[in-house]
């Protein structure tokens, strides 16, 4: 039985961690990466479906050190008193989290794994601290592309709900057009909004480009699964490479997506199979 | 806030106890248990958990909240688990809870599945549990299973049987005992609340207050995580200032 214990991290030890140690009792060793497992938007570390505990659970079983914990303002975790922004704030607490690790159970290198905003918080932290060497990135934000549009509305054009909306008047062309001719949307829903438009501005771009690029740059390894529930954000396997030209991968990138399967991995057996391929990714890179 | 873990090695249960950070009006120590919920509901909950009790803490109470065996950072699995099982949890936690804090007789609060497992520990425990809070509690065992099983798809029997109820594995047996639970309306404590977030009957002879907010255990705005229902958290602490 694995023996999980509490630690609160950071120098007002107002962030909590649960460590998961490798079951077979080895210290910590400079080669050796602990794994470190952000949340998913505001759900607590236990993550959906306690995805986050089956994974340090079965990491621990390998041979791999694992750490869940919450970022300040979620789950148990206190939220700060500096003022500083979300964005900040998180990347902050990641520090502050390694930093104890570090000097507290001996730590040298470690594996970001995030989920969603988790991967977002991941890949901007990692071209910040050279300790961290390796990146798990489940549906990370990713800019539209021209693919993406392309296939967007060749899979609308097929689906017959599509065809009865613009029959109805219903169809977000028509309300679009409704509105632009000043006449509102008489009668009509409304139109379709895009929750993540402004990742396709030029400054959310650039701010993206250069996180993967200072990522890739300080030697990291990748992992990103990419599942298609999140057609919203994306909807083919090289979408990372084309929205990102100028940052070369090379083949320290294994990338995936994931038909069937939805963006929590909900089915247990979505579930397994992402938790087994991050737990045989992850000691692969270890040496 | 302490977060720890607590009872036997063989079933380490995941805990937060936070004290009081007033004196309580009246005279003695008073605490309180928080019982989770289960499954999605545990997980969109949590928010509003945490936040009852740092209200509780403010009101003068000392407050112990847990995950059950199987659930959340408590050691094991769901297969393991079973409602016989989390009822013992809710004896151990509040062991635990009167050897923190001296007090003589706790407080129970349920959420939900919670709720009823707390009413049926309150009834054999009236030494130790003098009150109890029912927070849109499961009245009905078969309807919950009923509800559970709606949509959920079978599980392989060579993986252990059973459902699988939106990300979490739901056996056989556990089926069988959520069938079988009642909420014991006869045997609650004399100073007994049912607070209601969404339109619901009395428990036996206690009127159910229904108080205006979202449910805590249903999920807001795509976020996997509930609201935090600040009335119905309200009057819960106030109900014990």
């Amino acid at each position: 039985m694995v023996n999980e214990q509490v630690l609160l991290m950071g120098p007002r030890k107002a962030l909590v961690g649960i460590v998961t140690p490798a079951a077979d009792g080895a210290a910590a060793s400079p080669d050796r990466p602990a794994v470190v497992v952000l949340n998913s938007g505001i759900i607590h570390r236990v993550g959906a479906n306690r995805m986050t505990v089956q994974l340090c659970r079965q990491l621990s079983q390998q041979g791999v050190d694992a750490v869940r914990f919450d970022l300040s303002g979620i789950g148990d975790s206190e939220p700060r008193d500096d003022g500083l922004g979300l964005l900040e704030a998180s990347l902050t607490d990641i520090k502050e989290a390694l930093d104890t690790l570090e000097s507290a159970r001996g730590f040298k290198r470690f594996v970001l794994v995030g989920l969603c905003s988790g991967a977002d918080h991941a890949v901007v932290y990692a071209g910040r601290d050279a300790r961290v060497t390796g990146l798990v990135l489940l549906d990370p934000s990713i800019p539209h592309t021209p693919r993406y549009y392309l296939n967007h509305y060749a899979r609308r054009a097929t689906r017959l709900s599509s065809w009865m909306n613009i029959a109805r008047g219903k169809h977000p062309l028509w309300q679009a057009l409704g509105q632009r001719m000043g006449g509102g949307a008489h009668g009509a829903e409304p139109a379709e909004v895009d929750p993540r438009a402004d990742l396709d501005t030029p400054q959310a771009k650039a701010f993206l480009t250069q996180a993967y690029a200072a990522a890739q740059a300080s030697g990291n390894r990748f992992l990103v699964v990419l599942t298609a529930e999140r057609e919203d954000q994306h909807n083919y396997r090289e979408q990372l490479l084309d929205a990102f030209p100028d940052v070369s991968f090379g083949d320290r990138l294994q990338l995936e997506y994931w038909e069937d399967t939805d963006h929590t991995f909900t089915p247990e057996a979505s579930r397994e199979r992402v938790i087994g391929r991050i737990a045989q990714w992850v000691p692969a890179g270890a040496d | 806030m302490n977060p720890f873990f607590f009872g036997t090695r063989q079933r380490r249960l995941f805990g937060v106890y936070s004290p009081a950070r007033a004196s309580a009006s009246g005279s003695g120590t008073r605490a309180v248990l928080l019982c989770a919920p289960w499954g999605q509901e545990y997980l969109r909950a949590h928010r509003a958990i945490k936040q009852l009790a740092t209200l509780l803490n403010q009101s003068g109470v000392h407050v112990l909240r847990f995950d059950w065996f199987g659930t959340g950072d408590s050691a094991g699995e769901m297969l393991d688990a079973s409602l016989a099982g989390w009822q013992g949890d809710i004896e151990t936690a509040i062991d635990e809870l009167k050897d923190t804090t001296d007090a003589a007789r706790v407080g129970l609060v349920g959420l939900r599945l919670g709720g009823t497992l707390a009413a049926s520990v309150a009834a054999r425990r009236r030494k130790d549990v003098d009150s109890l809070v029912l927070w849109d509690p499961v009245v009905s065992g078969e309807a919950y299973v009923k509800e559970l099983l709606a949509d959920a798809p079978a599980r392989k029997a060579e993986h252990g049987g059973g459902h699988e109820v939106m990300g979490f594995a739901l056996g056989e047996a556990m089926s069988a005992e959520l069938r079988g639970l009642v909420l014991p309306h006869a045997e609650l404590p004399a100073r007994t609340l049912v607070v209601r977030s969404v339109p619901g009957e009395a428990v036996g002879a206690v009127p159910a207050e229904q108080v205006e907010g979202q449910p805590a255990w249903l999920e807001d705005h795509h976020s996997g995580a509930g609201a935090v229902p600040v009335k119905v958290l309200q009057r819960i602490a106030q109900w014990w200032s």
